[in-house]
């Protein structure tokens, strides 16, 4: 064993070309303070991007080529059905604290999720249909679903559905999320909420996946901090206090670049791009001819060229193009073209009757509301928006509501227009959106048929029939117009040169941070 | 700078006489007050206390039952829950029950000294509270103690060159205090400080380098109305005859504006800093964020957006609460500092 | 001018804390020096003409700007100042000269908005406390003091989620902050005015509390709440663009100045003209309220 060791590193040093100079310390600048960051109980992603070095997942996702790889379950299979699914635990895993990690600790860890005591806000849902965890043998462990369910895997790879230490959690109760005790490369030390966020290297890790390149960590600390005001963030970074930073400004990271101590690593997010949601139950946009028209008469690429300075690609459809099941198709669909937008809103029957710059019909006013969120650029694509619908003979009524507002404007669908976007890395997020009795259905659509194909690919464990179905699903949604795509969501992180083997995993969000080095 | 010291002796004299005129009035109209024995004022003050606290707990409960939006959902929604998983939650916290069960419920615990559970962080709202309560005293008082000396400097200075170009020039300096936001100050600051000069570090808590900066950004907004009043009040003062009598016996000048003039000068500086405890509040809330660091602040803007009710109602009760021992604080150092209110 | 001088000495509320107010409210700039016509008085005529000059450029916003204010052009986005753009113009390309004549109009408005209310409701409160006194003016004390224990911001926050979007309602918002402190200063100048021997005499002749409050105690106290009024100016408009940098507030693309201080700041770095302009013209306009409150109150 140890022998094998030491030539894996010689192998190593040998494609590394030199030794990698173990141990230092980095400070790691997260954006949000997160509303708590218990995994099972919280649902931010600022909490992924600490912990994921903490706790070790089932099973991981390898983001080049996005299949599933074996982490504490060395493998696994899927029964006949797709209702129970059944691991091959790892031997020898330890947790921090020296609690063997085992089947039980999985039954463990799954029925506190699903617990309705613990209150979950991510988690739980991730199971979908969960019914219960059964303990075959010390190693082994069946997962059995009510029904089928093809996100499952994509789940189990998050670090909401990791495992952590039956004995701690039970020990801290409540507190447990200032105490976590994970199996992963890194152990949590202390958590000052609001404060800082300290990992200690674990020098015992020897059980990572293979989308890990290094056996341990490289590092001996990471200290998170949390800028949550975005205009701080590049002058933190370039006075050295921190080494890397998410979601540096847009005109900030223009400048990083042509920097030679700081480097700008933009990562494309999978989810649902930004985009503008039009509800169809609501006149004006109940018609077509007008919901096309404003497609065509949204210069996208204006907004991402002034607002993102050019640094995300354009939506052409509900998902961004980096999602498992992205149909590319979307993109022939309705190009910038305001001619085409003008003629559409005439033939629908708005013209400008009595001169005022803004059409008419039947007496009524082409005006329409938009509700944004303060937060993601929305504001500043909500302004540009307006200013290019008003040339168009639109008026936009804009306004910025908080988001337990903006939920229940949807849910009386006294809003037009509304955007959101959300990270998710299987396309089953599109159910969220586009299904009729989903929770954010903003665009009020009610079509049988979408929901039949969304309905299928959550069951269906067949990869290219999920893609086909959801190829299916984008192009409809384009078809019927029910949203204005925006932009692809891009994380722009900075680096201090330094820093050096920064990888994201399958999401985007989360860092490997195993793998992270210092440069000499 | 005395040109009207012949003008200001005579004011100053017909002032004591109003002044002593006005004494007896006063003492007429009060006399019921003052006849009350110590223990009384205290039992009324304890009194007027928890009332304060009752109503600041109902307002909280009343303004975010008035405030649209369903925490449960909200919790919930980016999560793909289906509505009946909602409902659920919903009834779990107790949202369904009629609002006078909700509202006795809330007072009930109060009176334990419980402050319920975070509904969007799962943990203790007490233990969160007493957390960040450090870092947001810390703040509150550096600011406070950097904008009551700025404001003092800035006002005495304006007091004692009045209608001069040092009177322009301070407060204007105090009105720039007044009517700069602390989101934009705090981001110049950084910039010179920390990004150009690298003196202080820009973002975290901890050690006293980390304090100067947003210490110094939220102090500066507070000195613009302490200047305010210190430059009135020593103007007040340099009227009084104590300060001719000084002067004619020959102390130094030095000697009396700090002892004579000053310090009965700072007292009404102290008081409305206690005053200014809300805006301390409010202001820390965008220092926090500006400046990375931990508080209260931040917990409370986070609760109100995300409807996590228990600990809008907890922060809210601790602001009370700090409110009611500063103004406390406050009455005593300005009778201490000024003898002639004893 | 005497008189103003005897008010600032005689705040004798029992608490501290209401003799500091009652301070503060009464006008700074007492000069000793007979009351010289305002021409002669350099700040406050400067003061007068600069609230005129925004006034004025409000009003003629239309005929004076060189162009709308929301009207944006991403190939325009961020140019320094230069002739036919002479504040430059922001990230969308818009005229930043433009956006600020426009914006007085909703700057003013929103501060007038939010002083009314403010006055509106802490005048009442403070003269029916400190103009009667007894178990009312104990009870509303209370109500106020619970009001003002509530942080300034966080109680803005939730108006403004009550009352739904809009610029009028972050108006109203930093107004009902705004009310509790004022309603304070009312009550502690109103009950110094109460203690005055004239009071005393109405009373004795039979005048009721509420014709002693609305024929004795308003008029005497007019001055200075009229000069803590205006030191509110800068609070209100400052706190309705904090509202903004906290993600809720005033509708997006509003010239409003405070939100174009909230918006520039993010590409302070890039192009400073930006959000220095409505800065300055910020600072200058709560600037001469200041003074003009103060000179208001010594009248």
């Amino acid at each position: 064993m140890r022998r094998l060791f030491i030539l894996l590193l010689v192998a190593a040093a040998l494609t590394t070309g030199c030794t990698p100079r173990p141990g230092g310390r980095i400070v790691y600048g997260l954006t949000l303070a997160p509303s708590g960051i218990d995994p099972h109980i919280n649902a931010s992603s600022e909490l992924g991007i600490p912990l994921t070095s903490v706790y070790d997942t089932l099973i991981y996702q390898d983001p080049k080529t996005g299949e599933f790889v074996s982490g504490l379950a060395q493998k696994w299979e899927v029964s006949e059905d797709g209702r129970v699914y059944t691991f091959h635990l790892r031997r020898g895993v330890k947790f921090h604290d020296g609690t063997p990690f085992n089947a039980e600790a999985v039954r463990f860890n799954l029925e506190r999720i699903t617990s309705p005591d613990l209150a979950s806000q991510k988690a739980r849902f991730m199971l979908g249909p969960y019914e219960r965890t059964e303990v075959v043998d010390e190693y082994t462990v069946r997962i059995v679903l009510k029904e089928p369910f093809a996100p499952l895997l994509d789940s189990l790879s998050q670090v909401y559905l990791a495992m952590a230490s039956p004995a701690a959690v039970q020990k801290w109760g409540s507190e447990y999320q200032l105490h976590q005790v994970g199996t992963g490369p890194f152990v949590f030390v202390e958590y000052v909420p609001g404060d800082h966020l300290l990992l200690r290297r674990n020098p015992d890790y020897a059980w990572g996946p293979p989308v890990y390149q290094h056996r341990t960590a490289q590092l001996e600390e990471v200290e998170f901090r949390f800028f949550t005001d975005p205009a701080t963030r590049s002058p933190a970074l370039e006075s050295g206090e921190a080494d890397v930073m998410g979601e540096i400004p847009p005109q900030d990271a223009a400048r990083l670049q042509g920097s030679s101590d700081f480097r700008i690593e933009a990562v494309a997010i999978p989810g649902v791009s930004l985009m503008l949601f039009m509800n169809t139950a609501r006149p004006p946009l109940d018609d077509l001819l007008v919901r096309q028209a404003l497609l065509f008469g949204t210069d996208r690429q204006a907004i991402i060229s002034t607002v993102f300075r050019g640094t995300s690609p354009v939506a052409c459809g509900p998902l961004a193009a980096i999602t498992f099941g992205y149909n590319p198709m979307v993109c022939e669909f309705y190009p910038y073209n305001p001619g085409q937008a003008a003629m559409l809103l005439e033939q629908a029957g708005w013209k400008d009757t009595d001169g005022d710059g803004v059409r008419d019909k039947d007496g009524q006013p082409l005006a329409l509301d938009l509700y944004l969120m303060g937060w993601g650029y929305m504001p500043e694509v909500g302004q540009l928006i307006a200013d290019q619908w008003a040339r168009l003979g639109i008026r936009v009524n804009s306004q910025v509501v908080s988001y337990p507002e903006a939920l229940k404007i949807a849910q009386e669908g006294r809003h037009h227009l509304m955007p959101f976007n959300l990270s998710g890395s299987d396309p089953d997020i599109l159910r969220k959106f586009f299904h009729s009795q989903a929770g954010f259905n903003w665009a009020k659509v009610n079509d049988p048929e979408m929901d039949g194909w969304l309905e299928e690919a959550a069951r269906v464990s067949d990869r290219n029939r999920r893609a086909d179905l959801y190829s299916q699903v984008q192009t409809r949604v384009m078809e019927s117009a029910l949203v204005i795509p925006i932009r692809d969501y891009v994380n722009l992180n900075g680096v201090n040169n330094r820093v050096q083997g920064l990888r994201f995993d399958a999401r985007g969000w989360f860092p490997w941070l195993i793998d992270v080095t210092l440069a000499r | 700078m005395f040109v009207g010291r012949h003008e200001a002796q005579r004011s100053a004299i017909s002032f004591v006489v109003r002044h002593k005129a006005q004494r007896s009035a006063v003492s007429m109209g009060g006399a019921q007050h003052l006849s009350y024995p110590m223990l009384g004022y205290t039992f009324r003050r304890l009194l007027g206390a928890v009332l304060v606290l009752w109503l600041a707990a109902t307002l909280a409960f009343g303004a975010m039952q008035l405030t649209p939006g369903d925490p449960a959902q909200t919790l919930l929604a980016a999560s793909g829950a289906s509505p009946e998983e909602v409902a659920r939650r919903r009834t779990q916290l107790g949202l369904d029950d009629p609002l006078p069960v909700q509202y006795a419920r809330y007072l009930a615990d109060l009176a334990r000294g419980d402050l319920g559970v975070s509904w969007l962080h799962g943990r203790s709202v007490g233990r969160m509270i007493l957390e960040q309560l450090p870092a947001t005293a810390e703040l509150a008082l550096a600011a406070t103690a950097f904008g009551a000396l700025l404001g003092m400097a800035l006002g005495l200075l304006a007091a004692l060159y009045r209608e001069t170009w040092v009177d322009a020039l301070a407060t204007g300096l105090a009105v720039l205090g007044l009517s700069t936001p602390v989101f934009w100050s705090g981001l110049l600051v950084i910039l010179l400080f920390s990004l150009y000069l690298g003196w202080f570090p820009s973002a975290g808590s901890g050690d006293l380098r980390h304090l100067i900066l947003p210490a110094a950004t939220l102090g500066f907004a507070l000195s613009g109305s302490v200047a305010r009043l210190v430059r009135a009040q020593v103007i007040e003062v340099l009227r009084m005859p104590f300060v001719m009598a000084a002067l004619a016996r020959g102390l130094p000048l030095r000697r009396i504006l700090l002892l004579h003039v000053l310090r009965p000068a700072v007292g009404p500086a102290v008081t409305v800093v206690a005053l200014q405890l809300g805006f301390l509040l409010s202001g820390a809330v965008v220092t926090e964020s500006v400046f990375a660091r931990q508080g209260l602040g931040r917990l409370a803007v986070q609760a109100i957006l995300w409807r996590d009710l228990p600990v809008v109602r907890g922060v809210v009760l601790v602001g009370a609460l700090a409110y009611l021992l500063t103004s406390l604080l406050a009455d005593l150092l300005q009778v201490w500092l000024d003898p002639r209110l004893r | 001018m005497r008189k103003s001088v005897e008010r600032a000495s005689r705040c004798p509320g029992r608490k501290v804390l209401e003799r500091a107010l009652c301070a503060l409210a009464i006008p700074q700039l007492q000069a000793i020096s007979p009351r010289r016509p305002l021409r002669h008085q350099p700040l406050a005529f400067s003061s007068l003409l600069w609230l005129a000059a925004i006034a004025l450029g409000a009003a003629l916003a239309p005929y004076l700007a060189p162009s709308g204010p929301t009207a944006t052009d991403p190939s325009r986005a961020l140019l320094p100042p230069g002739p036919g753009r002479w504040l430059g113009t922001d990230f969308l390309g818009r005229d930043v000269l433009a956006r600020l004549l426009w914006g007085a109009r909703w700057t003013l408005g929103m501060g007038a908005e939010a002083l009314a209310l403010a006055v509106g409701l802490g005048l009442p409160l403070g003269l029916a406390a400190g103009g009667t006194g007894g178990l009312r003016d104990v009870g509303l004390m209370r109500l106020v003091d619970a009001w003002l224990a509530f942080p300034g911001l966080l109680l803005a926050m939730a108006v403004v989620a009550i009352l739904g979007p809009g610029l009028s309602s972050v108006a109203m918002a930093v107004g009902v902050a705004a009310a509790a402190p004022y309603a304070r200063v009312v009550r502690a100048t109103a009950r110094e005015i109460r203690a005055q021997p004239y009071i005393d005499a109405a009373r004795a002749v039979g005048a009721g509390p509420w014709r002693i409050i609305l024929r004795h105690i308003l008029p005497n106290a007019a001055p200075a709440l009229v000069a803590f009024a205006t030191t509110q100016l800068g609070w209100v408009l400052l706190n309705g663009a904090a509202l903004n940098f906290l993600g809720i507030g005033v509708p997006p693309g509003t010239p409003e100045w405070g939100a174009m201080l909230a918006e520039g700041r993010a590409y302070l770095r890039d192009a400073p003209w930006a959000a220095i302009s409505p800065g300055v013209a910020l600072t200058l306009t709560v600037l001469a309220a200041n003074i003009l409150g103060d000179r208001l109150g010594e009248g």
